[in-house]
C-alpha cells in the first residue's frame, strides 16, 4: 500500500472517530446533560374514549347441550369512511387482490346501509393472520384500512344440526341500534352504533344477554393513534347466558316436518281453480310444541325462515332485500306468535265447552245431522262435502267434525243473545277464558287475535264504512256471525301459539299458562343461575268432568275412531294421540290446514299444533306434520312421509 | 561420512493452514452479538403492538432470527470464494444487480414512500440493500484496475458506475440509500487517489444538483419536511399543536432517549417505546428502545461495539494484501459508519430523518442479509491476507 493511500485511510479513520465521538457526546447531552429536560413528562394530549365490546351472552336449548347462539371473535378488515373516493377505490382494489374477494363484493359491503355509518365499514370477516399481517406491515399501502376484533354472533346449533335457519324467528337477530331504540336505551348506556337484539329471544332478553362494554379513556397522538396505557378504564362484563325451554332436536324435527308438509301441499291440486291445473301455494306455516304442565315452548317453527347469521358483521343490502322481497313471504315474521289465522274446526274445542256449560246441549244428547243447516232464508250451510252424519252426540261430532252440530249451537246462542240472555255470548266468553283474543304474554312479539262479538262488529263497521246507513247495516250482529264463530270461521283470528295454549289448557285440566320460552338465566362467570323463569297461570277454564270425558273421547276419536277426520293420517302410530283437524276457509284463497293435538292421550304432556296457509284440509297436511313431530319426539325414525291429499272430509 | 539430512520436521506455513485460520474473531463475533441485542430490542418494542393485534409477540423476532441465519449462511458463502475472484469479476457483480433494481422500479411495492420492494409471497426483498455492496465492489474493482492513473476521465467512469445506481435508487424515492451509496463511493474514491481539486469540483457539482432538484420539485414534499423537521427542533414533541408528523416523531424519539437517563428504565420498562409513542420503533427507530430501556450505559456500549467493529474494519483495510482489498473494506466501513451515524444521529436529532436501518439491529431481512454479506467480504479480505 502506498504511503498516499495510508494517509488517506488514516484521514478517514479520523473522520470516523469524530463521528462516533459526536454520537457519544450527543447521547451524553440527551441522557446525562442539559437536554435531559426533554425527557417525557406527563404530556398534554387529547383523549378519546374507546369502547371495547364484551361478548353477548349465549343462548342454550333446554338440554343445555346445544348452543343456539354465541359470540365469537372474528378479525375484520375495515375501511375508513373518510377516505377520498379515489383513494378508497384504490384501497378496495388492493384489498380485493390481497383477500381474494371481488371488488364488487367489497364495494357492496362498504356501501351496505345495514352497516353503521359511525364506524369504519367492515368489508371482510374472518381474515387470516397472514393477510392481517400483510395489511399491518404495509399500512402505507392500505391507507384507512384497519384490522379490528369484532364479536360476531354465531349459531353453533344451526351448524351442528345442519340447519342454518334453526329457530330463526325464535332467536331473532342482532343488529345496529336504531334511533328509536337508542332513545329508549340511552340511559342504560347504549351509544349509537351499538349492537342490540332486534327480534325474538335476542330482543326479549336483551338486558340480560348484553355484554357491558369496557370503556377506556386513552391518549391519542396528533395522527389519532392511541399512545400509552389508558388513563381510565370502566370495566365491562360478559353478558349472561339464557337457557331456553326449546329443545333443539324437537325444534329441528318440527321445522323439517313443517317444510315436508309445505312441500307436499305444493303438489296438491288447487281444486278451487277449475279451468287449468294449479297447485296449492302453501306459502307459509307454523308448528308449536307446548308442555301442557307449565306452558313452556318445546318447539316453535315458522316457515319460511332465514339464517340469523346473515346479520353477522352487518347484513349486506342484497341479503336484506332478498328477505324483504314480497315473494319471500316475510321470513322475519314468527308465524307461530304473529301469524293470524282462522282456526276452523279446531275452534270447536271452545264451542263444545260453551255448548255444554250454557246447556245448549248435554254431552250425550243426540243431534240429528242432516248434512246442512239453514239460517232464515239464506242458502243452507253444509258439512264439508255435504256428508250427513245422522244422529250424533258431542263425542262423535268432534271426531267426525260435524259442522251442523256446532252451527246449531251458534244459532241457538245467537237467539238467546237476541232475547237479552247474557249466556248468548257464551262462545266468546269461553274463547276468552281459553286465552283467545288477547296476547298470551310470551316473551316474543305476538299478535292478540280476535274473537268477534256484537260490540266489535259495531266498532269495526264504524271505523270501516263512511256512511251512517252502511255503518248501521254492517254493524249488526247477525246469526251468521255467531254461527261462523262456532266453527272458528268468519272474523275469528287466532295465532298458532294461542291455539296450542288453549289445547294445553284443556289437556291439563283447565289451567291456561302464560307460555314462556326462557327457562333460566345463568351468569357464565360464576356458572350460577341468577333467575329461573317459572310457570305462570293466566287463567282457568272450568270444564265439567263428564263433558271433559266426552270431549276427550271426541278428540281421541278424531285420530282413532272409524271415520275420524285424522284417522288416516295417524294410522299405525303406536303413540296415543288425540287431536282436532281444522280446514279454515279464507276468502279467495285455498283453506288453511290446521291440526291441534296432545299426547299421550290419557295423561297429556305435550301439545303439538300445526297450521299451513293455503294448503287445504287439516287432515291432509297439518295432521301428517304433527304426526312427524310426535314421531320424532318419541324416537321413531324415520318419520312417516307426507303424501298429499290422503285425508278425510272435515 | 554421514551426510546431514534436513530434519523431517516441517515448519507450519501459511499455505497449509488455510485461510480460515486467520479469521478476525472480533469482526465475526461483533455482528452476531449486536444482532442478538437487536432481537431483544425488537421483541421489547414490538410485542405490545403485536399483542393488541392478536398476533404472536414473537412474530418479528422469529422473522428477524430467520434473516440472521440466512445472513450467516450468505456470509459463509461469500467467505468461501476468494475475494480476488470477486475482484476480477466486478463487472458481473455490477451487472447482476441492475436488473433487480430496474425490476423493482417496474414491479415493486411501495413502502414508506419508497418504492424499493419486491413482494415474494409473504416475504419482501429490497434489492437496493445489495446494490450498495455491488457499487462498492464495482468502484473498488475499477479503481484497482486503473490504480495509479485515475485521471479525470476514468474518475468520471467510476462516478458514473455509482451515479447510475444512485439514479435508479433515487427513482425509487429512496433518498437515504442514495446518500449511503454516495458516501461509500466517495470513500472508496478518496482512498483510491482522488485529487483535492476533483473533490472540490465534485462538491460544487453535487451542491448545484441538489439545488436544481429542490427547485424543480423533483424532491418530494415529505423529504423536504423531514429536512425541515431536522432543522427546526424548537418544539420538544410534547406540545402537539402546529407540528407536522416528522417533528412529532423526532420529538418523541428524543423524549424516549432522554427518559433513559444514565442507566435506563430497564429492559421492557421504557414507557415511550413500549407504548408506541415512537413510530417505527422496531425498525428505523430501534435505538430509542436501547436509549430508553438501557440508558446512557447501554447506548454508549452499543455505540462502542459499533466503534470496535469500525476499528477492526479500518485495521483490516490497512492489512489487506492488495489495493482492491483496501478499497473494498473501506467502502464497507463507510457503509457501516454512515448507517450507524445517520440512524442513531437521526433519533437524537443531529441528522435528518431518513429511512436508513441500524445495521444488525433494525428489523428488516434484506438489510440484515446485506450487512452479513458485507462483513463476509471484509473477513474474506482479512483471512486471505497472506495467500
Amino acid at each position: 500500500m502506498s504511503d498516499n493511500s495510508r494517509v488517506r485511510v488514516t484521514m478517514i479513520g479520523v473522520v470516523i472517530v469524530a463521528l462516533f465521538s459526536a454520537l457519544l457526546a450527543r447521547l451524553w447531552f440527551l441522557q446525562m446533560g442539559p437536554d435531559q429536560r426533554l425527557a417525557a413528562k406527563t404530556p398534554i394530549r387529547t383523549t378519546r374514549d374507546i369502547q371495547t365490546d364484551s361478548p353477548r351472552g349465549r343462548i342454550f336449548d333446554r338440554t343445555g347441550r346445544i348452543v343456539l347462539a354465541q359470540d365469537k371473535v372474528a378479525w375484520a378488515v375495515t375501511v375508513d369512511r373518510n377516505l377520498a373516493r379515489r383513494t378508497r377505490a384504490r384501497v378496495i382494489g388492493q384489498l380485493s387482490e390481497l383477500l381474494g374477494v371481488s371488488v364488487d363484493k367489497l364495494q357492496a359491503s362498504y356501501e351496505s346501509k345495514r352497516q353503521s355509518v359511525l364506524k369504519p365499514a367492515v368489508v371482510a370477516l374472518d381474515v387470516s393472520q397472514d393477510k392481517r399481517l400483510a395489511i399491518l406491515e404495509r399500512q402505507e399501502d392500505f391507507p384507512g384500512v384497519g384490522v379490528t376484533q369484532l364479536w360476531v354472533r354465531t349459531y353453533p346449533g344451526a351448524a351442528q344440526l345442519h340447519d342454518p335457519a334453526l329457530a330463526a324467528q325464535v332467536l331473532g337477530f342482532v343488529g345496529e341500534i336504531d334511533d328509536k331504540q337508542l332513545k329508549q336505551l340511552k340511559q342504560r348506556g347504549y351509544i349509537a352504533g351499538d349492537e342490540v337484539g332486534k327480534d325474538g329471544v335476542e330482543a326479549a332478553y336483551e338486558s340480560v344477554l348484553r355484554g357491558k362494554p369496557t370503556i377506556e379513556t386513552v391518549e391519542v397522538d396528533p395522527t389519532g393513534k392511541q399512545v400509552g396505557d389508558p388513563i381510565k378504564v370502566v370495566p365491562g362484563s360478559v353478558g349472561h347466558d339464557v337457557y331456553l325451554t326449546l329443545d333443539a332436536r324437537i325444534q329441528k324435527a318440527s321445522e323439517d316436518a313443517l317444510a315436508a308438509g309445505i312441500t307436499a301441499a305444493r303438489t296438491q291440486q288447487d281444486t278451487s281453480i277449475k279451468d287449468h291445473l294449479a297447485f296449492d301455494k302453501a306459502p307459509a306455516g307454523a308448528v308449536v310444541v307446548l308442555d301442557t304442565q307449565d306452558g313452556s315452548v318445546v318447539a316453535m317453527a315458522s316457515n319460511p325462515a332465514f339464517p340469523p347469521s346473515a346479520w353477522a358483521g352487518g347484513i349486506s343490502q342484497q341479503a336484506f332485500n332478498e328477505l324483504s322481497a314480497p315473494d319471500a313471504h316475510n321470513p322475519l315474521l314468527n308465524r307461530a306468535t304473529e301469524g293470524l289465522y282462522a282456526p276452523g274446526s279446531a275452534f270447536k274445542l271452545v264451542t263444545a265447552v260453551a255448548s255444554t256449560r250454557d246447556r245448549v246441549r248435554g254431552p250425550y244428547e243426540p243431534y240429528l245431522d242432516t248434512g246442512s243447516f239453514q239460517i232464515g232464508s239464506d242458502p243452507p250451510l253444509t258439512n264439508d262435502g255435504g256428508v250427513a252424519y245422522g244422529s250424533i252426540d258431542l263425542q262423535r261430532a268432534l271426531a267426525v267434525s260435524s259442522d251442523t252440530y256446532f252451527y246449531s249451537v251458534g244459532d241457538i246462542l245467537w237467539n238467546r243473545w237476541r232475547a237479552g240472555d247474557p249466556n248468548g255470548l257464551g262462545i266468546q266468553q269461553v274463547a276468552r277464558e281459553f286465552g283467545f283474543g288477547s296476547k298470551t304474554g310470551i316473551e316474543l312479539s305476538e299478535a292478540a287475535g280476535r274473537i268477534p262479538d256484537p260490540k266489535w262488529k259495531q266498532e269495526f263497521a264504524k271505523a270501516f264504512y263512511k256512511t251512517k246507513s252502511a255503518q248501521q247495516a254492517n254493524g249488526v250482529w247477525y246469526p251468521g256471525d255467531n254461527v261462523h264463530l262456532a266453527v272458528g270461521q268468519g272474523d275469528t283470528l287466532v295465532t298458532p301459539l294461542q291455539l296450542a295454549d288453549a289445547y294445553a289448557g284443556f289437556a291439563n285440566g283447565g289451567t291456561i299458562w302464560t307460555p314462556h320460552i326462557g327457562m333460566r338465566i345463568v351468569d357464565p362467570m360464576t356458572k350460577k343461575t341468577v333467575r329461573t323463569i317459572g310457570r305462570k297461570a293466566r287463567g282457568h277454564v272450568v270444564i265439567d268432568p263428564t263433558v271433559r270425558a266426552a270431549m276427550s273421547a271426541g278428540f281421541d276419536g278424531a285420530v282413532h275412531a272409524n271415520g275420524g277426520t285424522a284417522e288416516t293420517a295417524f294410522q299405525g302410530l303406536a303413540v296415543p294421540v288425540s287431536g282436532k283437524t281444522g280446514t279454515a276457509q279464507v276468502y279467495g284463497k285455498v283453506a288453511t290446514s290446521v291440526f291441534a293435538s296432545y299426547f299421550p292421550s290419557t295423561a297429556p304432556r305435550y301439545v303439538v299444533v300445526a297450521m299451513v296457509e293455503e294448503a287445504g284440509h287439516g287432515a291432509d297436511i297439518a295432521a301428517p306434520i304433527v304426526r312427524q313431530v310426535i314421531e320424532a319426539m318419541n324416537g321413531i325414525s324415520p318419520v312417516t312421509a307426507i303424501h298429499p291429499r290422503t285425508g278425510q272430509h272435515d | 561420512m554421514a551426510s546431514l539430512t534436513a530434519p523431517r520436521v516441517r515448519r507450519r506455513t501459511q499455505d497449509e493452514v488455510g485461510p480460515f485460520a486467520h479469521l478476525d474473531i472480533l469482526v465475526l463475533m461483533l455482528p452476531i452479538v449486536i444482532s442478538g441485542l437487536g432481537l431483544l430490542m425488537i421483541y421489547d418494542s414490538s410485542r405490545r403492538r403485536l399483542a393488541t393485534q392478536g398476533l404472536s409477540s414473537f412474530y418479528y423476532v422469529e422473522r428477524q432470527g430467520i434473516a440472521i441465519v440466512l445472513g450467516l449462511i450468505a456470509m459463509g458463502i461469500v467467505m468461501a470464494v476468494d475475494y480476488r475472484r470477486i475482484r476480477d469479476a466486478w463487472p458481473l457483480v455490477y451487472l447482476a444487480v441492475l436488473p433487480l433494481l430496474a425490476g423493482v422500479l417496474l414491479l415493486g411495492r411501495n413502502h414508506n414512500g419508497a418504492q424499493a420492494w419486491f413482494q415474494i409471497g409473504p416475504l419482501q426483498f429490497q434489492p437496493s440493500e445489495l446494490a450498495k455492496i455491488a457499487v462498492i465492489v464495482a468502484v473498488a474493482g475499477y479503481c484497482h484496475q486503473h490504480r495509479g492513473d485515475l485521471d479525470a476521465w476514468r474518475l468520471a467512469v467510476a462516478i458514473g458506475l455509482a451515479g447510475f445506481v444512485m439514479a435508479i435508487v433515487y427513482m425509487q424515492h429512496d433518498l437515504g440509500t442514495m446518500l449511503v451509496i454516495m458516501v461509500c463511493a466517495t470513500s472508496v474514491l478518496v482512498v483510491a487517489g482522488l485529487k483535492p481539486v476533483h473533490i472540490v469540483v465534485l462538491l460544487l457539482f453535487a451542491a448545484s444538483l441538489v439545488g436544481v432538484a429542490v427547485a424543480s420539485g423533483a424532491v418530494k414534499t415529505y423529504q423536504l419536511q423531514r429536512l425541515a423537521g431536522f432543522a427546526d427542533q424548537s418544539t420538544t414533541g410534547t406540545k402537539v399543536s402546529k407540528q407536522n408528523a416528522t417533528q412529532y416523531n423526532l420529538g418523541q424519539a428524543k423524549a424516549a432517549i432522554a427518559s433513559g437517563g444514565a442507566t435506563g428504565a430497564g429492559f421492557g420498562k421504557g414507557l415511550q417505546t413500549k407504548n408506541g409513542f415512537v413510530p417505527e420503533q422496531h425498525t428505523d427507530f430501534i435505538f430509542t428502545a436501547v436509549g430508553e430501556d438501557l440508558g446512557f450505559v447501554g447506548g454508549a456500549v452499543l455505540i462502542g461495539l459499533y466503534g470496535l467493529l469500525a476499528w477492526r474494519l479500518w485495521r483490516i483495510s490497512l492489512l489487506s494484501s492488495d489495493f482492491f482489498g483496501t478499497l473494498l473494506v473501506m467502502g464497507v466501513l463507510a457503509m457501516l459508519v454512515i448507517h450507524v451515524f445517520e440512524n442513531i444521529g437521526m433519533t437524537m436529532g443531529i441528522m435528518p430523518i431518513t429511512g436508513i436501518p441500524l445495521p444488525f439491529m433494525s428489523y428488516g431481512g434484506s438489510a440484515i442479509i446485506a450487512s452479513f454479506v458485507a462483513i463476509g467480504l471484509v473477513l474474506n479480505v482479512h483471512m486471505r491476507r497472506f495467500s
